[in-house]
C-alpha cells in the first residue's frame, strides 16, 4: 500500500465511534452485520487494496456507532491484504470489537481471538453457528470460555437472530464501563506470553479442549448433502442440476420480467416521449419559429452575432434561423431523440426492458449460490480439469462472478496467489467469459430463432473458453500455486443478509454501468439519427467486410462501434435487424469474443499494465472478427 | 503400519492420518494443517485433482495435488 492510499482511508480509520466486527472467513459476520445495522449499509473499497468492507450505523442505548464489517481473516499476521487491513482497523482505536467465533470449529477460531487480545481494545466474543455445532454433537461451556478469555461470550445463531439482543446488551455494558481485559493483564490464564504462532495454536488447542466436548452425532442431511456435492458422484449430477436451475432462473425469469417491462416501455413510455417531442417540434416549426424570428429581430446582440456568423445580411439570418428550426436540423434532432434509434427509445428498450431484467435474475441466483457455500464445492470438483487448463479450481469462483460483471471479478482475483494465476483469470475473463448484460442480449437474439440456438452458442462459448485458457497458459509465463481451499458449511442463506447483498450488487451495477450504457445509447442515437451510420455502412470497404466476410447486414457495423463501449451493445442494435439463423449465430460469436467494455480496460490497465490492456484490446477484436468471419464462411459452405 | 510415513497424496479415502511434516505455507498453517494435526481423507479426485480433508473432525479443506504430495502423514486408523 502506498502513501496516497492511506490518506483516503484516514476518514474511516479516524471515525471515533467505531465498533469492529471481526472473525475468520465464513463464520457469518455479514449476517451479524445485517442483524445489527439498519438497511443503509455502504460497501467501500479499502483504497489501495481490493479489500472491501461494509460500514453501517449501529444504535445502542440511544447512541449511534459506526459498525465496520472487517474482511474475514484467519490471523492478524500480515500475510495478505485482508489481514493488513484488519490489523490497521485494530490499531485505529475502536471502542469495542465483536469477534465472531465459529462454535463448530472453535480451536482454529480461537487463534484469532487470542491475537485480538494483544491490542488494547475491549472484545465481546460471540459463539456463532451454535446450531451447526450442536447438530454435530459439539457442546461448549460458554461461561468457562468467557473466563478463559477474560471477556464476555454470547452464544448466537445469527441467521435466526438468536442471541443478538444479548450481544447488544453486552456491547452496551462494555461501552459504558469501558473495562475489559485488553492487553496482557495477567488476570486470566490465557494471556499471551509470547507472540509466536506455535504458542497461539497451543493455547487455542488447550482452551478449546477445556471448554468444548464432542459426542458422536449422526451427520444430518445438510452436512451429508454438503459432502455429497463434493464427490464426483453424485456431485457432478447435482452440479448439472444446479446449473440447469440457474439457467432456468436467468433465461425464463429474465424473460418473464421482460414481458411487462417491454409492454410498459413500448406501450407507454416511448409513445409518451414521442408525443411530447413531436408536438414540441411541431410547435417550434410553426409558432416557435416566428417567436425566434421576433426575438432575433429585436435583440441587438443576437442580431449582430448571427449576422457576423452568417453573411452580414439581416434577411439571411432570419431565413437561416427559420430553416434551422423547421427544416433539416429539426428532423435530425427529432430522429436523435425519438427516432428508431432515438435516445428516448433505446435507452428504455435496451437498458430497462432488455439488460436490467437479466442482470437482476442472474444476481438473484448467483448471490444465493454464493451465500449458501456452494461455489467452493465446484472449485474442488473441477480443480483437476482447471489444472489441465493452467489455472486452479479456486479461480473458477472468480470466473463465475465474472458472468455477472468482469470488473469486480478482476478486482477480486487479487486473492490469487501468483501473478500468472491472476493474469490467466483476467485474460480468460476478457476473452471468453461474457457478462450477464451481454448474455441477456445474446439470449434475446438467439431466443428469437429456435430453442437450440442458445445451447449451441453456450457450447461454442465453453469450447472457446477452453481454447483461450490453453493458449493463455502457454503464453503467460510463471507458475500457478496448487489449490488450498477451506470449504465452508453448506447452509441456507439468511434472507435479510441475502437481500441486502443483492441490493448492494444492483446498486453497484447501476452506478458502474449507468454512464457507459447511456454513453453507448447517445453514440448510437447520434450515429443513426444524423445519418452518419448510413454513410459508414455505405463505405465500400465496410460493406465488403460486413457482408462479404461476416455475412451481416452493413448496418450491423453500429454494433461493432458500440461494442467497444459496452459488451451488450454489440448485440442490442442487431435485435431489430431481421437476421437469418447464420447471421444471428455469427453475430453472437463476434459479440462473445469481441472486446470487453471500456471500463474493463480501465481496470485491466490499472491492475496490470497498460500493455496488457492493449494486448487484450487488439487480441479480442482480431480474434472476434477473424473467427466470426470464419464461422460465416464455413456455415455458407453447406 | 502405524509408524510408516507416506505422502498425503498417496493415502486412501476414509482413513485418518496424523501430519508428520508439512511445507511452510502460511495458508496451510492458518487453516490448522500443522505437524500433529489429525486429518481424515474425505475424497480423492481422478486426473490429478485435490485431496479433500476433514481437519480434526471439524472442517473441510481441499489441498491441491502438488502440495498434498509434500505433506507427510502416518496412518492412525482406517475406517
Amino acid at each position: 500500500m502506498s502513501c496516497h492510499d492511506i490518506k483516503l482511508d484516514e476518514k474511516v480509520l479516524a471515525k471515533p465511534n467505531k465498533i469492529l466486527l471481526m472473525g475468520n472467513p465464513n463464520v457469518g459476520k455479514s449476517v451479524f452485520f445485517t442483524q445489527l445495522t439498519g438497511i443503509n449499509a455502504v460497501s467501500s473499497n479499502f483504497s489501495g487494496t481490493t479489500v472491501t468492507f461494509l460500514e453501517g450505523k449501529l444504535s445502542l442505548g440511544g447512541m449511534d456507532y459506526t459498525l465496520i464489517d472487517v474482511p474475514g481473516t484467519y490471523s492478524l499476521a500480515p500475510t495478505s491484504e485482508a489481514e493488513a487491513v484488519a490489523t490497521r482497523f485494530m490499531e485505529s482505536g475502536a471502542l469495542v470489537v465483536i469477534c465472531v467465533l465459529d462454535a463448530s470449529n472453535l480451536e482454529r477460531n480461537l487463534r484469532l481471538a487470542l491475537e485480538l487480545r494483544k491490542f488494547d481494545v475491549p472484545v465481546v466474543y460471540t459463539l456463532n453457528l451454535m446450531d451447526v455445532a450442536s447438530r454435530r454433537g459439539i457442546t461448549i461451556n460458554a461461561a468457562l470460555l468467557s473466563q478463559e478469555l477474560g471477556a464476555p461470550v454470547v452464544e448466537t445463531v445469527a441467521v435466526k437472530k438468536q442471541g443478538i439482543a444479548e450481544l447488544c446488551a453486552q456491547l452496551e455494558k462494555v461501552l459504558s464501563d469501558g473495562e475489559s481485559c485488553g492487553a496482557s493483564c495477567g488476570k486470566c490464564s490465557s494471556c499471551p506470553k509470547s507472540g509466536t504462532s506455535d504458542d497461539s495454536w497451543l493455547t487455542a488447542k488447550e482452551i478449546a479442549r477445556r471448554v468444548s466436548k464432542k459426542s458422536d452425532e449422526k451427520p444430518k442431511f445438510v452436512d451429508k448433502l454438503g459432502d455429497a456435492m463434493m464427490k464426483p458422484w453424485p456431485g457432478l449430477p447435482i452440479m448439472l442440476g444446479v446449473f440447469a436451475l440457474l439457467i432456468v432462473v436467468v433465461v425464463f425469469g429474465g424473460r418473464m420480467m421482460r414481458m411487462p417491462l417491454i409492454m410498459l416501455v413500448d406501450g407507454a413510455i416511448v409513445p409518451f416521449f414521442r408525443n411530447i417531442f413531436e408536438s414540441l417540434f411541431a410547435w417550434i416549426a410553426s409558432d416557435g419559429a416566428t417567436l425566434g424570428y421576433r426575438y432575433l429581430f429585436y435583440d441587438g446582440g443576437f442580431q449582430t452575432g448571427y449576422r457576423m456568423l452568417v453573411d452580414g445580411s439581416f434577411q439571411s439570418v432570419a431565413y437561416y434561423t427559420y430553416n434551422y428550426y423547421s427544416g433539416g436540423f429539426s428532423s435530425i434532432l427529432l430522429n436523435v431523440l425519438i427516432g428508431e434509434y432515438g435516445i428516448f427509445v433505446i435507452s428504455f428498450q435496451w437498458i430497462i426492458a432488455l439488460i436490467l431484467p437479466y442482470v437482476f435474475a442472474f444476481y438473484l441466483a448467483i448471490t444465493f449460490l454464493e451465500d449458501s457455500g456452494y461455489l467452493p464445492r465446484i472449485s474442488v470438483l473441477f480443480d483437476n480439469l482447471m489444472r489441465k487448463l493452467g489455472v486452479q479450481g479456486g479461480s473458477l469462483i472468480h470466473m463465475f462472478l465474472a458472468l455477472g460483471c468482469a470488473i469486480p471479478a478482476i478486482i477480486g482475483s487479487r486473492t490469487a496467489t501468483t501473478k500468472k494465476e491472476r493474469l490467466m483469470i483476467a485474460t480468460i475473463i476478457c476473452f471468453a467469459v461474457p457478462c450477464i448484460s451481454q448474455i441477456g442480449a445474446l439470449i434475446a437474439l438467439m431466443g428469437a430463432f429456435s430453442w437450440w440456438m442458445t445451447p449451441l452458442m453456450a457450447m461454442f462459448a465453453i469450447l472457446f473458453f477452453i481454447i483461450v485458457a490453453l493458449l493463455a497458459s502457454k503464453f503467460i509465463k510463471g507458475k500457478v500455486d496448487p489449490l488450498i481451499l477451506e470449504v465452508p458449511n453448506l447452509l441456507m442463506p439468511n434472507p435479510r443478509a441475502y437481500l441486502r447483498k443483492l441490493a448492494i450488487r444492483m446498486k453497484h451495477f447501476l452506478k458502474d454501468a449507468e454512464v457507459p450504457m447511456l454513453a453507448a445509447v447517445f453514440i448510437a442515437a447520434i450515429l443513426a439519427g444524423t445519418g452518419v451510420l448510413n454513410a459508414i455502412a455505405n463505405q465500400p470497404q465496410v460493406q465488403q467486410f460486413m457482408t462479404g466476410w461476416l455475412g451481416l447486414p452493413a448496418e450491423g457495423v453500429v454494433s461493432l462501434i458500440l461494442g467497444i463501449v459496452r459488451r451488450e451493445m454489440s448485440v442490442a442494435p442487431l435485435l431489430a435487424l431481421n437476421l437469418t439463423y447464420i447471421q444471428a449465430f455469427v453475430a453472437g460469436v463476434v459479440s462473445l469474443m469481441y472486446l470487453p467494455c471500456l471500463s474493463v480496460f480501465g481496470i485491466v490497465a490499472k491492475e496490470f499494465k497498460i500493455k496488457t490492456a492493449i494486448i487484450i484490446f487488439i487480441g479480442t477484436i482480431v480474434s472476434a472478427l477473424f473467427i466470426g468471419g470464419l464461422v460465416n464462411q464455413i456455415a455458407n459452405l453447406f | 503400519m502405524k509408524s510408516e510415513t507416506i505422502n498425503l497424496y498417496k493415502t486412501n479415502k476414509n482413513s485418518i492420518f496424523r501430519i508428520v511434516s508439512v511445507p511452510r505455507i502460511e495458508l496451510l498453517e492458518s487453516l490448522g494443517l500443522r505437524v500433529g494435526t489429525l486429518v481424515e481423507v474425505q475424497n480423492r479426485y481422478a486426473l490429478g485433482g485435490p485431496v479433500l480433508l476433514r481437519v480434526e473432525e471439524r472442517y473441510s479443506v481441499a489441498v491441491g495435488k502438488d502440495i498434498a504430495a509434500q505433506i507427510a502423514v502416518t496412518e492412525v486408523e482406517s475406517a
